[in-house]
């Protein structure tokens, strides 16, 4: 069985025959070829895979590709303008948020997302935008900065 | 200071690497695609232990889109192993956990490959399962080696079982100094398993080449020692043998040993990729992860120290239960390094510590980030806590009167050249708020402290390339996972070479390339390859200053290179283009190629005439306990750290910062839970908690620069030494807020609460 669906993925307009049962992941990564979407639990607990989905950011293992029938998706490869990274790509970068970069992509996701509702988040809304996020690497320490200076300077561009 | 003396080193330039993480475009083994690529599987025993009566491969290869199914029959027979060869790739005769691979399978897809790994017919005998090391040394324990002799360094008499390593430390006459000493305090400490949890699963990937050779990629630590174990597994030469690194997504020890660290699965992938006649890709997904791959054991300590009135301890007598898991695996190294750091750090003239490592029916202990030091430090630095409420002193000012001075020994290190600890401390005490803090109810502060034997090891080695436009290119065997290769590195060829940072660019191991390293591992990337990468880039220079130095009519000794080119110091228009001296090596000795060797010899020897100086830390924590639910809450943490000098201050605070929250994590909620028969309770991340961001404050990381260590410019391994005082640090702040001693981690809710109850005389 199979079916088809149309969806925007970064700007971009996709037909694709699906699997009904294939992962929103999996089709990114394999089908459409989105490989900084992050595979790792697949239950929804890591963060990884996190991606805007009609701008709301959801752990894409536990959607389904078929939920994303016309839906608006944006991934980590979708933010930087040219070769202007998105201030929040920026911002890993320059605190040293950025270890093995694993959760990174999911990571800058769900800043964004937050950042893109409030320009200038509460220490609680932040918690709450990546609680749902796992980091090893970094203590979350420098992820913290990185959220900081990226609000800071979002805020100094508007 | 630093940034006076050398142009780079000192100062936090961005990660090499970093524009692709953030954009998503970094490959990592996970995002490899291999044309035709088939997918290979492992199926894991279902029993603990077991002896394996057949096993039926029939139905599943026979399944349409298998491509091969291998067993131990299709392997040569050879065993492998760090310290002792006690394991096969594939099963032969026998399990011993359940996560042993017995059969794989590469098959066309994932779904293929599901159905025919239950089409393979296993037979199985059940034995007698033994999940507590304490349990199987007794003498009624199943066997789990019959045919492996206990150590032969044993003590005679020693009537013990399912022992594969052991490890002793003895100093002066500590029954004697007990027994004299004011007073004794005896404790007993438990640590549980937890598993490293790297955010991206392990992989393997094979193509047998047409000209006979083996591809192998590998998200690991240890691309050497890959080569090595498939070589050696499957009997084909080295030199048939190419392995190449991706990117890694964390790896903490826990992708370290080579192919032990991953129960074989690249041997596995090799055997299946020349068995199918086909590249094969192999994924492990979390729970396979947690269940078959290595973790950091599980410890029981009894633990005693003799003190004088003036709080003096004068001895120290220690026992170990190291719980290995079904082979030794790293076992012995990560349970000797722990048997000698439960002498402590402090100064000790009289101790005896027995360390026992021991064979159990679950997963094999690995080199997790600081082997062994959590799980002696917790027991340790508990332990000072409670003998200085026993004698009624300040727990900062009981440490401090025992800091070993210069010229003494502390066990592991018998010499001292310089001793930070106390400065750490200090500082750490100061910035914590120490005596001052004013501190509400069910609120607490602690400190505990850590050191981190700075081992000898196998060397490394690098090469510089100068490119004919005056760029480098370098080679080193160690690989970066968020660690000096693309951080501290490249920075110390730039300073060598003078050349901007942006010019360097440092290479993904290849093992047919790169030269040989032991793998990145045991806080020595920059001690190794950052030393053997600062002689390939004087060399390097020295080759351009002396080709430059005939054109320019000047000695090399007054030359530079500065702004792209070599000039003669002080006479900046006698200068030639940097790329046009590197071009005109062609013609002259084909290609700078700088080289440079590191290993420990050097530096053992100036230790044993002078001293080392072992990195120190000391860590100290607020907590809040919720005296209804036994939540601990950490409201501030403070991990001061000596590494020396530091050439990447946002690196070095990244790699603290990360390993104590991954202690945290031990510390408050991690552990792998099994049933009666070793089945593995919470293998995925749904039920393995670990820390996200609400659990981890944000810590406060203090660098002070002790004694220079032994790595390029004076620094010190920084990697893994903040793994080790968190489980004292926080266990001794909950016991300051509610009075009561948790001896046992995790020092989560329910344990926390048990504990309170206990204390009051409430039914727990």
């Amino acid at each position: 069985m199979s079916l088809n669906i149309r969806l925007v993925v970064n700007g971009r307009r996709h037909t694709a025959k699906i699997n009904p049962a294939t992962s929103l992941l999996d089709f990114l990564r394999d089908t459409l070829g989105y490989k900084g979407v992050k595979i790792c639990c697949n239950t929804g607990e890591c963060g990884a895979c996190t991606i805007l989905f009609n701008g709301k950011p959801v752990n894409s293992c536990v959607v389904l590709a078929a939920d994303a029938a016309g839906a608006e998706i944006v991934t980590v490869e979708g933010l930087a303008e040219g070769d202007r990274l998105h201030p929040v790509q920026q911002a890993f970068i320059d605190t040293g948020a950025v270890q093995c970069g694993y959760c990174t992509p999911g990571f800058i996701i769900s800043v964004k997302a937050l950042l893109d509702r409030t320009k200038n988040p509460t220490a609680e809304e932040i918690e709450e935008a990546v609680s749902g996020n796992i980091c090893r690497c970094t203590g979350y320490t420098k992820i913290v900065d990185a959220i900081q200076i990226a609000a800071e300077r979002l805020q100094a561009r508007s | 200071m630093a940034k006076a003396e050398y142009s780079v080193l000192g100062t936090s330039i961005p990660r090499m690497g970093g524009v692709e993480r953030v954009a998503g475009a970094g490959i990592y083994g996970i995002d490899l695609v291999l044309p035709d690529a088939v997918r290979g599987g492992v199926l894991r025993s279902q029993y603990a232990h077991a002896t394996i009566k057949s096993i039926d491969t029939s139905e599943a290869e026979s399944l349409p889109g298998v491509y091969a199914v291998v067993t131990a029959e299709d392997a040569p027979d050879v065993k492998y192993g760090r310290t002792s060869n006690d394991r096969y790739m594939l099963a032969r005769g026998k399990v011993r956990y359940m996560g042993d691979p017995v059969a794989a399978v590469a098959a066309d897809s994932e779904a293929t490959l599901k159905k025919a790994l239950k089409k393979i017919k296993v037979e199985y005998e059940p034995l007698p399962v033994v999940l507590d090391a304490e349990a199987a040394m007794k003498a009624d324990a199943p066997a789990l080696h019959e045919e492996i002799p206990l150590p032969a360094n044993l003590p005679k008499d020693t009537r013990v079982k399912n022992v594969c390593g052991y490890s002793t430390l003895h100093v002066g006459d500590p029954d004697r100094a007990m027994a004299e000493a004011d007073l004794v305090v005896e404790e007993t400490y438990e640590t549980k398993m937890v598993h490293p949890q790297y955010l991206e699963p392990r992989i393997a990937a094979t193509r047998h080449e047409a000209d006979g050779r083996l591809t192998v990629w590998v998200n690991a630590q240890a691309p050497f020692g890959v080569r090595s174990e498939v070589s050696k597994l499957l009997k084909i030469p080295i030199s048939g043998i190419r392995v190449l690194v991706t990117e890694i997504g964390g790896g903490f020890g826990g992708k370290a040993t080579g192919t032990h660290s991953s129960a074989g699965l690249e041997p596995i992938c090799a055997l299946l990729a020349i068995k199918a006649k086909k590249p094969v890709m192999m994924v492990l997904d979390k729970a396979e992860e947690t269940v078959s791959t290595t973790v950091r054991a599980p410890v029981k300590v009894w633990i005693q120290t003799g003190v004088n009135k003036d709080g003096t301890i004068v001895a120290r007598k220690a026992k170990l239960i190291f719980d290995a898991g079904a082979y030794s695996g790293f076992g012995a190294l990560a349970g000797s390094r722990c048997t000698q750091m439960l002498a402590g750090w402090y100064r000790t003239p009289n101790a005896h510590v027995d360390g026992y490592i021991v064979y159990t029916n679950k997963q094999v202990c690995g080199p997790v980030r600081g082997p062994g030091g959590p799980q002696a430090a917790f027991p340790v630095e508990s332990h000072m806590d409670s003998i200085a409420a026993k004698l009624g002193m300040d727990p900062v000012e009981f440490r401090l009167k025992n800091i070993p001075k210069p010229g003494e020994r502390i066990a592991g290190v018998p010499k001292l050249r310089d001793v930070s600890l106390g400065e750490t401390i200090r500082v750490a005490a100061e910035k914590i708020g120490w005596g001052k803090v004013k501190l509400e109810k069910n609120q607490g502060v602690g400190i505990a402290t850590g050191s981190w034997i700075e081992g000898s090891g196998p060397g490394g080695g690098a090469v510089v390339k100068i490119n004919e436009d005056g760029t480098a290119a370098v080679l080193i065997g160690k690989v970066d996972y968020g660690t000096a290769p693309r951080f501290g590195i490249p920075m110390i060829v730039a300073e060598e070479l003078g050349i901007p940072t942006d010019d360097v660019t440092v290479l993904n191991v290849d093992t047919d390339a790169s030269p040989w390293d032991a793998g990145t591992v045991g806080s020595r990337s920059t001690l190794v390859a950052g030393n053997a990468a600062r002689l390939a880039a004087i060399d390097a220079r020295n080759q351009l200053l002396r080709m430059a130095a005939k054109q320019l009519e000047a000695s090399s000794d007054d030359l530079e290179i500065k702004d792209r080119q070599i000039r003669v110091k002080g006479t900046p228009v006698k200068a030639l283009a940097l790329a046009a001296v590197a071009t005109a090596a062609h013609n002259e000795i084909g290609e700078v190629i700088g080289r440079g060797y590191f290993d420990s010899k050097a530096v053992e020897a100036e230790e044993k005439e002078k001293g080392s100086s072992p990195p120190f830390t000391s860590h100290a924590a607020i907590v809040e306990v919720d005296p209804d639910t036994g939540n601990v809450k950490i409201l501030k943490y403070v991990a001061v750290h000596d590494v020396g000098f530091v050439i990447h201050p946002q690196a070095v605070e990244g790699q603290i910062e990360g390993a104590t929250a991954m202690s945290i994590g031990q510390a408050l909620c991690e552990q792998v839970l099994f049933d009666d028969k070793g089945k593995t309770l919470n293998p995925t991340f749904v039920d393995y908690l670990m820390p996200t961001w609400n659990m981890i404050p944000k810590i406060e990381t203090v660098l002070i620069k002790g004694y220079p260590g032994a790595g390029p410019y004076g620094t010190k391994g920084a990697g893994e030494i903040g793994c080790v005082p968190p489980p004292a640090a926080i266990a001794n702040a909950i016991c300051n807020a509610v009075g009561v001693r948790l001896t046992s981690l995790p020092l989560s809710p329910e344990n926390v609460l048990r504990a309170i109850r206990e204390q009051k005389g409430v039914e727990p």
